[in-house]
This record gives structure tokens, C-alpha cells and sequence, in this order.
């Protein structure tokens, strides 16, 4: 787990103005899952992203809230309407209040 | 002995009142019990119920031919099953896509993922992978900017369940 929290940004080489072009944000993140014992949720704090922030030249573009049931290394995909060229940021926070981001630079053609 | 009686009758009045109280509170839905640390997660509840307790009753419109999921028909493992929706959308500040919600109907906690996108996204799709922990449907509800709501499903036969919680 050594790799925790690093992020890796997939986004096009180059995409054209006024076209959607799509971002593949992925954290590394064990994404506790619930334990049961006996049939009964253990209370625990998991650790989990439960919240990440997809923003555009700054401005916010996507809100994410996952749960629990995400999987582990929890990956999305997020459109975005390229108008500039500019950077691309996500922000991953986990149950636990760490914040893990990755910057992308996208550029506009 | 009069006021005696009265005690007895005030006191055997109050306890049916305390008796009626903690049945009342006992009736209370899952949500008030949870404590701790699992009170930040969303109850265990059967589908129904979250979608009730998301969306209050407000009426679901079928989605079928606005909203379209990608998704194996069968999944090797439920730990990870990659889904990708999409839903037909203008994206115009008027009339887009405000949030998209993931559950699984077999889920303990149904509700996988919620995305709130804006405009600015230019289309409402999403892509992730998600945690099954069995064979059933998955639902994929889309909130219009007006507050409407689509719903629509797909069922995916999970063959190593994912354990999700």
C-alpha cells in the first residue's frame, strides 16, 4: 500500500475547442468495504473515497459521493466540455479526511 | 389511601406512556439506530426504501430510451464491474442532467454512487467500476435540472460475488 493515494489522469493528446472530450481519473485506494460478523456491520471507521472533485479552468464539473461499493483503486470517467486550454483537476477525499489530487493539463486545439 | 390510589394510577399511566414511547422509538426506521461510525453510511435497506429515501416519493419516469448502460451481461468478479452510463441530454444550463445515481438492487447498501455534474461537463456520462454482491439488477436513476427523474435497469449475473457493503 505504499502506492496509496496516487493519481493517475488520463485525457486526450489534443481535443478539439468546443468538442466533449472525456477524463479518466483513477486513486490508488484500499476503498474499505463494511465487515460483517454474524450477519451484523462491524462499526469501524472505514477508510473509503467517499468524495471527489472534478474542476475545469477552476471551475467544479463534476461532484462524485461514492460509497463503500466502489471498488478498490476507485476509477471514473468524466466528460468535459474543452474550451480552453487549461488544467484539469481531481480531487479525491477519503472517509478519513486525506485529500489526494492530480492535475492534467488539457490542450485545446 | 385516596392520594395513595391516585399515585398508583399516575404512575401506572405514566409507565404505559414510557411503555408506548420505547415502542414508538423501538418502530423507528434503521437510520435513527445506527451508531457510530456506521451512522456516516448509508443504512442497510432494501431498494425500495433508498429510493424512497432519496427521492421522497417524487415519481420515477421510465428511462429506458433516455438513459443507456453498458455493462457485461456477466460479471467473472463482483469486486469490480465496470459500468458506463450515459444519458441523452442536451446539457444547456435550462435542461441537463443534475446527478446520476448507481444502486444495485442485491447491495446491503444499495446506493453505490451519486455524480452531480453541470453543464460545463457538455454531456451526462459516467463510467466506474462498481462492487456486486450478487446476481440482480442494477438501477440507474438520471435527475433532470427540473427535478424530474428517469429510472431504468439492467440485470447482471455476478459469478464471485463482490461482498459489497
Amino acid at each position: 500500500m505504499a502506492d496509496i493515494g496516487r493519481v493517475k489522469l488520463a485525457v486526450p493528446g489534443s481535443v478539439r475547442r468546443g468538442s466533449v472530450a472525456r477524463v479518466r481519473a483513477l486513486v490508488i485506494h484500499p476503498q474499505e468495504r463494511v465487515d460483517r460478523q454474524g450477519g451484523r456491520s462491524v462499526d469501524r471507521n472505514y477508510r473509503f473515497v467517499n468524495r471527489v472533485v472534478v474542476t475545469y479552468l477552476g471551475r467544479e464539473i463534476a461532484l462524485i459521493e461514492p460509497s463503500t461499493a466502489v471498488s478498490e483503486n476507485p476509477t471514473f470517467t468524466i466528460p468535459f466540455r474543452a474550451t480552453e486550454s487549461g488544467p484539469l483537476k481531481v480531487t479525491f477525499v477519503d472517509s478519513h479526511g486525506v485529500k489526494f489530487e492530480g492535475t492534467a493539463e488539457v490542450k485545446v486545439t | 389511601m385516596l392520594g395513595a390510589m391516585n399515585l398508583t394510577l399516575t404512575r401506572r399511566a405514566w409507565l404505559a406512556l414510557a411503555a408506548l414511547g420505547a415502542a414508538v422509538a423501538g418502530w423507528r426506521p434503521r437510520p435513527a439506530r445506527a451508531q457510530g461510525y456506521l451512522a456516516n453510511l448509508a443504512p442497510e435497506e432494501p431498494i425500495a426504501v433508498t429510493l424512497k429515501r432519496l427521492f421522497e416519493g417524487r415519481p420515477l419516469k421510465d428511462g429506458a430510451s433516455l438513459i443507456t448502460i453498458d455493462m457485461p451481461l456477466i460479471a467473472e468478479d463482483g469486486a469490480a464491474v465496470p459500468i458506463a452510463v450515459e444519458v441523452k441530454s442536451p446539457m444547456t444550463p435550462e435542461n441537463h442532467v443534475k446527478a446520476i445515481y448507481i444502486l444495485a438492487e442485491k447491495n446491503p447498501r444499495p446506493l453505490n454512487v451519486k455524480i452531480s455534474l453541470t453543464p460545463a461537463a457538455g454531456q451526462a456520462y459516467v463510467a466506474t467500476n462498481l462492487r456486486l454482491a450478487d446476481t440482480g439488477s442494477v438501477r440507474v436513476v438520471a435527475e433532470a435540472a427540473d427535478g424530474s427523474l428517469w429510472i431504468t435497469g439492467r440485470d447482471v449475473r455476478v459469478t464471485v460475488a463482490g461482498c459489497a457493503a
